[in-house]
C-alpha cells in the first residue's frame, strides 16, 4: 500500500508523465510535508495539537521520505505544525525526488529521459499501473459527491489535495466551484492539514510583503 | 503514557460515552475500537452522545478515533452527538471544522432531549 505522501505526489502525475506544473508550487511543497507528517502520525511517531507537534519516538520507518522529515525534526523546541511546515519546506525538492523514486520502484511509474528541442534534458515519469492513481482521484470525488462522513484518510487526501492544488488536475473549474461548500466541509478535518493551510497563507503573506519592499 | 478511562452509560437505548482524560496517540485507537464495538453491537442503539465532560485533550490522533466513531455512527443509522465540550476541546473541532460535521449540545440533557 503506498503512502498518503505517495499518492499526493502521484497525483501530480499528468497522464503524459510530465510532472504537473502545481508541483513546483509551493502549496504543493507544504501539501507533501503534511502529508509524510500525518504518514508519521500514523506510524505512532509523533502526535500533534493545536500548539505543537510532538515526537513520540525517533525510530527509522523505513519509508525514505518519512525518515528524512523525522531526522529534520531535531531540537527540544516545540514547534507547531505550522511552524515545522515552513522549517521542512527547503527538504521540498529531495522528498518529491524521493516520492517519484518510491513510486517507480513500485511499477507504478516509468522513468524516462529524454531531449527537448534536442537540448534540453527532460524526465517524464509516464503512469505504468493505473489503479493507484485512479483510485485516489475516485476517493476524492467519491467523498467529493457523497455525503457520507468521510474516512480520516480521504479527509485528509482531499484536504491536501487543495491546498496543494492538485483538484485542478482533474476537476475543472466549474466543478470546483459547484463542489466548493462540500469541499469546504469535508476536506481537511484534520489538525495537520489545518496547519498546512495556515502555513501556506504565512508563506503567501511573506512572499506579498516582500514584493512591497522597495527594490532600493 | 496517556490515561484515558472511558465508560459506557445507556439512557433509554441511547448510549452515553463517556471518556475521562487525554485522547492522544497512546489512547486513540483504544477509544476508537469502544466507540465500533459499541455500534456494531447486537443492541443497536438509538443514539450515541459523546458526553466530553471530563475529556481535557484532543489531540491529531484523537481526533481522527472521533471521526471514524462519527463515520460508523452514520453507516449504522444511528444520530451521533457531543456535549459539553470544554473550551481546548472545541477549539480543536472547531479549527479542525469536525464542528461543522457533527451536533452539539451543552449537556448532556440537551442531547439527551434531543435524541429522546
Amino acid at each position: 500500500m503506498i503512502s498518503l505522501a505517495e499518492e499526493l505526489a502521484l497525483l501530480a502525475i499528468e497522464d503524459d508523465g510530465a510532472v504537473a506544473y502545481t508541483a513546483g508550487q509551493a502549496g504543493f511543497g507544504m501539501a507533501l510535508i503534511g502529508a509524510c507528517l500525518v504518514d508519521l502520525n500514523g506510524q505512532g511517531r509523533l502526535d500533534a495539537d493545536l500548539t505543537a507537534v510532538h515526537i513520540l519516538s525517533r525510530a527509522p520507518t523505513g519509508d525514505p521520505m518519512l525518515d528524512l522529515v523525522l531526522g529534520e525534526m531535531s531540537g527540544d523546541t516545540l514547534l507547531s505544525v505550522e511552524q515545522w511546515v515552513l522549517q521542512l519546506a527547503p527538504q521540498v525538492p529531495t522528498l518529491v525526488q524521493l516520492a517519484l523514486t518510491a513510486l517507480v520502484k513500485r511499477g507504478i511509474l516509468a522513468q524516462k529521459e529524454s531531449r527537448f528541442l534536442w537540448v534540453l534534458k527532460e524526465r517524464r515519469y509516464p503512469v505504468m499501473d493505473g489503479r493507484e492513481q485512479k483510485e485516489a482521484k475516485l476517493r476524492i470525488m467519491s467523498t467529493l459527491l457523497g455525503d457520507d462522513v468521510p474516512t480520516p484518510h480521504d479527509t485528509v487526501l482531499v484536504g491536501l489535495a487543495r491546498a496543494g492544488g492538485l483538484l485542478e488536475g482533474f476537476l475543472s473549474a466549474q466543478e470546483i466551484h459547484r463542489l466548493e461548500s462540500r469541499i469546504g466541509e469535508v476536506g481537511g478535518i484534520d489538525l495537520v492539514v489545518r496547519g498546512v493551510e495556515a502555513a501556506i497563507r504565512e508563506d503567501q503573506a511573506a512572499r506579498a510583503r516582500a514584493m512591497m519592499l522597495p527594490m532600493y | 503514557m496517556s490515561v484515558l478511562n472511558t465508560t459506557l452509560e445507556t439512557v433509554n437505548g441511547v448510549v452515553v460515552v463517556l471518556p475521562e482524560g487525554r485522547l492522544d496517540y497512546d489512547a486513540a485507537a483504544g477509544f476508537q475500537s469502544t466507540l465500533e464495538q459499541t455500534l456494531a453491537g447486537s443492541d443497536k442503539p438509538r443514539g450515541m452522545i459523546i458526553d466530553c465532560t471530563s475529556l481535557s485533550y484532543v489531540s491529531s490522533a484523537g481526533l481522527r478515533s472521533f471521526l471514524v466513531g462519527a463515520r460508523a455512527a452514520k453507516s449504522a443509522g444511528v444520530p451521533f452527538v457531543v456535549c459539553s465540550l470544554s473550551q481546548s476541546v472545541r477549539e480543536v473541532f472547531t479549527v479542525s471544522g469536525f464542528s461543522r460535521i457533527i451536533e452539539e449540545h451543552a449537556d448532556r440533557a440537551a442531547a439527551l432531549a434531543k435524541l429522546g
